[in-house]
């Protein structure tokens, strides 16, 4: 991999760092003055999604790009089903919709990264995974 | 060379307009709003003191250093100058962020006083109501649904919580002189502000929370209140008035005022 | 030159063309304001011709002057000021000045200028979508900018375009800080170390990371706005309002919550506007006075400081917002911190001046205005910083005196200093120096008589978007002040036809240029 394409990921990852501070900043903010706060629900069938970080960076790992790619792809769809369940008028299940839809818009950038630049594009895969789990802890155990 | 004389003819004339008495601020009415202008020259002071020299050197520098055939010197850099204006200008911007520190904590930081007159204030797009308590001491209970702008209840006023009853309400904020004033700002709708110049006192009135605003006004009067903070088309005519009064002018009104609110 | 080029020169001017025709529609909208100001009662035709809606038989409406203060506002800030010193110079001169052969990512960068075309374009077309264009300010505020059409004219389909306008910039402006800090931490030529490039360079880098910061703020604070217009959320619309005596559904938002997203963008926005031009002008500076920069490395470091504490001040745009006078406190001792790293540039420039030879081109003329422009805005800060004192000014005219002329004015000076300065490279022509130096006079004088007399209408505590100023009894004496002010404005306006003149005519017809004319030591001069 090349030191451009390594340093543009870096950076790319401390924007999209920035960008979720700012949702989870705000959603602290909200959470403690609103006063109507409540937990989203979750369905069960998220938490196995849970494993995708370690198994899409383990295929990477292997250099078995394509199917590090379904596996991006069949997490954009879970996502998108997901979505369905939130009712934006609930603020926490707005938040909610909001960083998933966000999250999701970050695994299909980097699946179509992967698909145009392959295996150097996987810092950003990694990060998306690591993301992941994070947005998955915000919602399943914090709020 | 024309350079250093045009800037310094538009600082000079800068420095003069300052010595116009026409643009000014207000006569101050308030011992805070006296403290502030204390504050405000002292700051002017060395703003200005800043100005003279660095617009002075700037022209200075420009007529001295102009291209007479010299030979430029080869100057890069001083550590020691450096650190000597760094430091110089650390302690002068941060001794007036300190000096500061007093009219805004006389603002919102002091404790109230214990006989302050309370005076609800409510914002809507785009008039301005004032709420007392009554003898009671008691603002009454407010219920969304029987507010009625054409009527005369723009707080909502609960018709039938007894503590409502003699809450006197209108359009102009009387206040008597020499007695602090404690207002608890709130909006209805998007967000205003409640700025009386001669008080120099501003503040944003925000939906959905309450805001406290403490003076006490010294010279009766009547002073404009003109809404600070863009709140829609109409913004520019959202205005009101703070009377203050004498003590005995103030308590007349006030009891004149509750007769009226008592009768049903 | 190809319209989807990926040559970063073309792309440089691509922006700057975008950007000169943003400025004279944002000028031609403020000479509108300014003439409604001082005659609110006449009918004008052109107006009605523009504006059918908002100016019914010619007269102009609340509503129509607040949506042209918007958008001259938001034209002014994003594609004028964020648009031209950093993407238009910065695209054009950092590869060359540090010998690389183009910017990191080609067509990144073509995509983030057409992002950003599309971006201007979302934006002028809330003038011709019903209802106009929006009317809350560049600031946008809710719940005036959050509740939709029932609020006022504008607040419909026009402030969504608006914040469509601006999430789109934000994401060209990533893409653009991404390519730009790439490329000079990757593509420096061999042995350039980072205290070796130009300051130029450095206001690009410190700027990129800025942009890569903010704009990642800017970002989700528009997302959630436009999500409690259109999806009925609540993020900062709180419970109980009645807009319009309609009882309005949402409950538990925080207006609150949207400043603070704004501001932590918007303090550092000012210096995204203004790094480049430093970096610039030190350049000038020590270009025409045949010195090296005094003190490169504390100016370099001075815009590093700049750019870190520029992101916790944001602050003391909040200081009577409501928000807790404790943290106004800490908000007003920063504030007053990041005037000193400003402070010690002044003072190189001063330094770098001292000693020197001074050859008076025009380029050297505004470099020159620039430091007397900078010394006039910034000085105010220093009033404006103090949370006691704000309490007076803030969103009165001596606000809108202050950050035109640090923000604005001197921001322009900067680009008219170095579309001066290379116009040589960009064309191979100069730009007429004599038509130059006659344009800086009368504009350097114009700002001044335009802008220096609106802090005296703040003095006496006059309001910021008014429509006009006939409600109020305090405001008749500050009449003559404003048409003075007005016709500063005029004038002003005028003599920019100069410099419109001098550059079409200049690039075509102007004097053939040798090779380093100026006799410049950075790597963009040299023909290799
Ligand atoms: C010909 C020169 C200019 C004139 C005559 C002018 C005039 C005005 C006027 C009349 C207003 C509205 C003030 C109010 O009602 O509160 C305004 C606002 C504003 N101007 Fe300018 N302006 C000029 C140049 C610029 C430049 C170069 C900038 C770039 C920073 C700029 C940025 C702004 C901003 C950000 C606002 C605030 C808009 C808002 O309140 O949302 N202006 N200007
Ligand atoms: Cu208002
Ligand atoms: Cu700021």
């Amino acid at each position: 991999m090349t030191n451009v394409a390594r340093s543009a990921q870096v950076l790319l990852i401390a924007a999209s760092s920035m960008l979720f501070a700012a949702f989870t900043s705000a959603m602290v903010v909200r959470r403690g003055i609103g006063g109507d706060w409540a937990a989203p629900p979750l369905p069960a069938w998220v938490l196995p999604t849970i494993l995708f970080a370690p198994l899409a960076s383990w295929l990477l790992h292997q250099r078995r790009v394509k199917p590090a790619m379904a596996a991006g792809a069949a997490l954009v769809a879970a996502q998108i089903a997901l979505l369905a369940h939130f009712r934006m008028a609930v603020i926490g299940e707005a938040f909610c919709a909001v960083l998933i839809a966000v999250h999701a818009l970050h695994a299909a950038a980097g699946v179509l990264a992967l698909g145009r630049f392959g295996a150097s594009a996987a810092i950003f895969w990694h990060f998306v995974g690591l993301l992941w789990i994070y947005v998955l802890f915000l919602f399943g155990v914090w709020a | 060379m024309a350079i250093a004389i045009l800037i310094a003819a538009l600082a000079g004339a800068t420095v003069a307009l300052f010595f116009q008495p026409r643009w000014w601020f207000p006569d101050a009415i308030s011992a805070h709003a006296k403290a502030y202008d204390a504050h405000f020259l002292f700051t002017l002071c060395v703003i200005g003191a800043i100005f003279v020299f660095a617009q002075g050197l700037l022209t200075w520098v420009i007529l001295r250093y102009r291209d007479r055939g010299q030979a430029p010197s080869a100057h890069e850099g001083n550590n020691t100058l450096e650190l000597v204006w760094t430091s110089a200008t650390a302690v002068v911007f941060l001794g007036l962020a300190f000096a500061g520190q007093g009219i805004w904590a006389g603002i919102h930081l002091d404790a109230p006083a214990a006989n302050a007159l309370r005076v609800e204030v409510l914002a809507k797009q785009f008039a301005w109501s004032y709420r007392y308590p009554g003898p009671d001491g008691a603002f009454g209970r407010v219920d969304t649904r029987q507010i009625d702008d054409a009527s005369g209840n723009p707080f909502g006023i609960d018709a039938k919580d007894p503590a409502g009853r003699d809450d006197i309400t209108g359009a102009i904020l009387r206040v008597p002189a020499g007695r602090q004033v404690e207002l608890l700002l709130k909006s209805r709708d998007v967000i205003h502000n409640f700025f009386v110049r001669e008080l120099r006192l501003k503040q944003d009135v925000v939906p959905g929370i309450t805001i406290p605003l403490r003076f006490t006004a010294d010279t009766p009067g009547s002073y404009e209140v003109p809404c600070s903070e863009l709140c829609g088309l109409g913004h520019h005519q959202m205005r009101s008035s703070l009377v203050v009064m004498a003590p005995a002018d103030f308590d007349a009104w006030l009891q004149e005022a509750q007769q009226k609110a008592a009768q049903p | 030159m190809t319209v989807f080029s990926t040559c970063h020169k073309v792309i440089g001017k691509q922006y700057i063309a975008l950007s000169l025709f943003s400025v004279f529609i944002g000028i031609f909208l403020s000479l509108v304001m300014r003439y409604h100001l001082v005659h609110p009662d006449t009918k004008v035709k052109l107006f009605q011709l523009l504006w059918p809606d908002g100016a019914p038989g010619g007269q102009m409406t609340p509503e129509l002057y607040l949506s042209l203060m918007t958008m001259h506002g938001t034209i002014m800030v994003f594609f004028v000021l964020t648009t031209t010193p950093q993407s238009g110079f910065g695209n054009y001169f950092l590869p060359l000045q540090i010998g690389a052969p183009d910017m990191a990512f080609p067509v990144l960068n073509m995509l983030s200028f057409w992002t950003t075309a599309l971006s201007l374009l979302t934006l002028l077309a809330a003038f011709f979508v019903e209802g106009g264009a929006p009317l809350s300010g560049w600031t946008a505020y809710p719940p005036l900018s959050g509740l939709g059409k029932i609020t006022g004219p504008g607040q419909g389909l026009g402030q969504d375009l608006w914040i469509l306008s601006i999430a789109l910039f934000c994401v060209a402006s990533l893409m653009a800080a991404i390519n730009f800090i790439v490329t000079i931490i990757e593509l420096r030529a061999p042995g350039m170390g980072y205290f070796d490039m130009p300051l130029t360079c450095w206001g690009w880098f410190v700027t990129a990371l800025i942009s890569l910061f903010a704009f990642a703020v800017l970002l989700p604070g528009g997302v959630l706005l436009l999500l409690d217009r259109l999806a009925g959320t609540s993020f900062f619309i709180p419970g109980g309002l009645i807009v319009n005596d309609q009882v309005q559904t949402r409950s538990g938002g925080s207006p609150l919550l949207f400043q603070h997203l704004f501001w932590f963008f918007g303090h550092p926005e000012v210096y995204i506007a203004i790094l480049p031009g430093m970096g610039l002008i030190s350049t000038v500076l020590s270009v025409f006075s045949g010195k090296r920069v005094f003190g490169y490395k504390a100016m370099a470091i001075a815009m590093l400081a700049i750019g870190g504490l520029g992101f916790v001040v944001w602050g003391h745009h909040m200081f009577i917002s409501g928000m807790s006078p404790y943290s106004s406190i800490a908000f007003s001792v920063l504030t007053l911190a990041v005037g000193v790293p400003s402070a010690v540039k002044t003072f190189n420039w001063l330094a770098t001046l001292w000693g020197g030879r001074l050859r008076f081109t025009a380029a050297m003329h505004y470099a020159l205005g620039f430091v007397s422009l900078f010394i006039t805005g910034g000085i105010t800060g220093l009033v404006l910083g103090q949370p006691g004192l704000d309490v007076y000014f803030h969103d009165t005219y001596f606000v809108v005196a202050h950050f035109h002329l640090i923000m604005g004015v001197a921001a322009v000076f900067a680009i008219f200093a170095g579309l001066h300065y290379w116009f040589p490279i960009m064309y191979g022509r100069f730009l007429n120096e004599q038509l130059g130096k006659l344009h800086f006079f009368l504009t350097f004088a114009g700002v001044y008589a335009l802008f220096v007399p609106l802090h005296f209408a703040g003095f006496v505590g006059n309001p910021r978007r008014y429509p006009d100023f006939k409600e109020y009894e305090f405001l008749k004496s500050v009449m003559p002040l404003h048409i003075g002010v007005t016709h500063a404005a005029y004038f002003l306006a005028a003599v920019q036809l100069l410099f419109l003149f001098n550059y079409l005519w200049s690039k075509r017809r102007g004097a053939l240029a040798p090779a380093n004319p100026w006799g410049a030591a950075t790597r963009e001069w040299r023909n290799d």
